[in-house]
């Protein structure tokens, strides 16, 4: 089994699938961040000398074997899709399973204004509680209507009363690490909205987070894209600890290889 | 902006390192790479952005590519604040 991932977290998260999958079944992760010319846009403000196609050419290359299973997470489920279509129809997986990935479609192809600062500190929150083991929780509407400047501190409050930061984390050193993360997003944003994709020669499967990206849709825009069918599944979690419990890893795992 | 010397600098990071990790200053070495220092990612984008707050300008992204260990970006911000306090 081949995973599409776009970094973010560091790609051993997916150690929990790995273990949750049928005896005999590997898993091997296409770790995007590996690609420089993506990995070092988030560094250098968000622009990616790259498209979706050329990223998707490049892992196509990696895949192993006449039969494989494809699952892609979050961007990586973009990739993962652009990557089935060029494949030669024996070579294609039986699906193409999608982990709380926002599909490329025009309801998704957005500006980067679009991404809003009250959304980005949500997500910014959600991604701050997974990668140190401690949910940051914040009031329902806490952020609505305020901007980096205003809100960061929110965060932070939350960050630090949770144990997910140090009590004395300096908000500078936060707005580096919010900066950067924002620049990784923008970055996708920015591949995804020019890009073309063709609908899917496989059923597609979308595995939502419990508390998704975008909670309010859900088929997170896959359902034009989607001729040969899209089944729906919800995983417990969120966009980001979906992958390291190990009860949503058994679901997808499930999903993945049905018995 | 005051110009910062290497001391200064090595100091800075020595102390803010070792806050971090939880050990006493004297149980850093300026001269281990960045890489074997317990900190992930997450702790050193952090202190990335607590040090530029401070220095008052922005270090490239290849600054701890080229300057991999405590003295060496200790060296290489006091080069580079001179530059700017004499621009």
């Amino acid at each position: 089994m081949h995973l599409v991932h776009p970094g973010a977290l560091a790609a051993q998260v997916h150690r929990t699938l790995a273990e949750a999958l049928p005896e005999g079944v590997g898993l091997t992760v296409l770790d995007l961040s590996a690609l420089p010319e993506y990995w070092e846009a988030a560094l250098t403000g968000g622009r990616a000398e790259t498209t979706v196609e050329a990223i998707a050419e490049r892992l196509a290359a990696e895949l192993m074997g006449p039969q494989f299973a494809l699952v892609g997470w979050s961007f990586g489920g973009v990739v993962a899709q652009a990557m089935i279509e060029l494949l030669p129809a024996e070579r294609r997986p039986e699906r193409l399973v999608l982990l709380d990935s926002i599909a490329p479609t025009e309801e998704y192809q957005q500006p980067d204004e679009a991404l809003e600062p009250p959304l980005l500190l949500n997500w910014f929150a959600m991604y701050l509680g997974a990668k140190r083991g401690r949910p940051v929780p914040l009031d329902p509407g806490a952020l609505a209507g305020l901007g980096v400047d205003d809100g960061l501190p929110l965060v932070l409050d939350a960050a630090t009363a949770s144990g997910a930061l140090l009590p004395d984390t300096p908000l500078p050193g936060l707005r580096k690490l919010y900066d950067t993360y924002v620049d990784g997003l923008l970055r996708n944003n920015r591949l995804t909205a020019p890009y073309r994709p063709k609908p899917s020669s496989v059923p597609l499967v979308l595995v939502k987070a419990e508390r998704s990206l975008i909670p309010e849709d859900p088929t997170l825009g896959w359902q034009p894209l989607a001729p040969h069918g899209l089944s729906l599944a919800v995983a417990p979690g969120d966009h980001y600890t979906m992958l390291t419990r190990p009860d949503a890893a058994q679901a997808i795992a499930r999903l993945v290889h049905p018995a | 902006m005051a110009q910062v010397t290497a001391v200064e600098a090595q100091q800075w990071l020595v102390e803010k390192i070792a806050h971090r990790l939880g050990v006493a200053p004297g149980e850093v070495s300026p001269e281990v790479f960045f890489d074997e220092l317990d900190l992930d990612s997450t702790e050193a984008l952090i202190l990335a952005g607590e040090m530029e707050s401070w220095l008052g300008f922005e270090l490239g992204t290849t600054t701890l590519w080229y300057h991999p260990t405590i003295k060496d970006l200790a060296a290489h911000i006091a080069e580079e604040s001179s530059q700017r306090a004499s621009a």
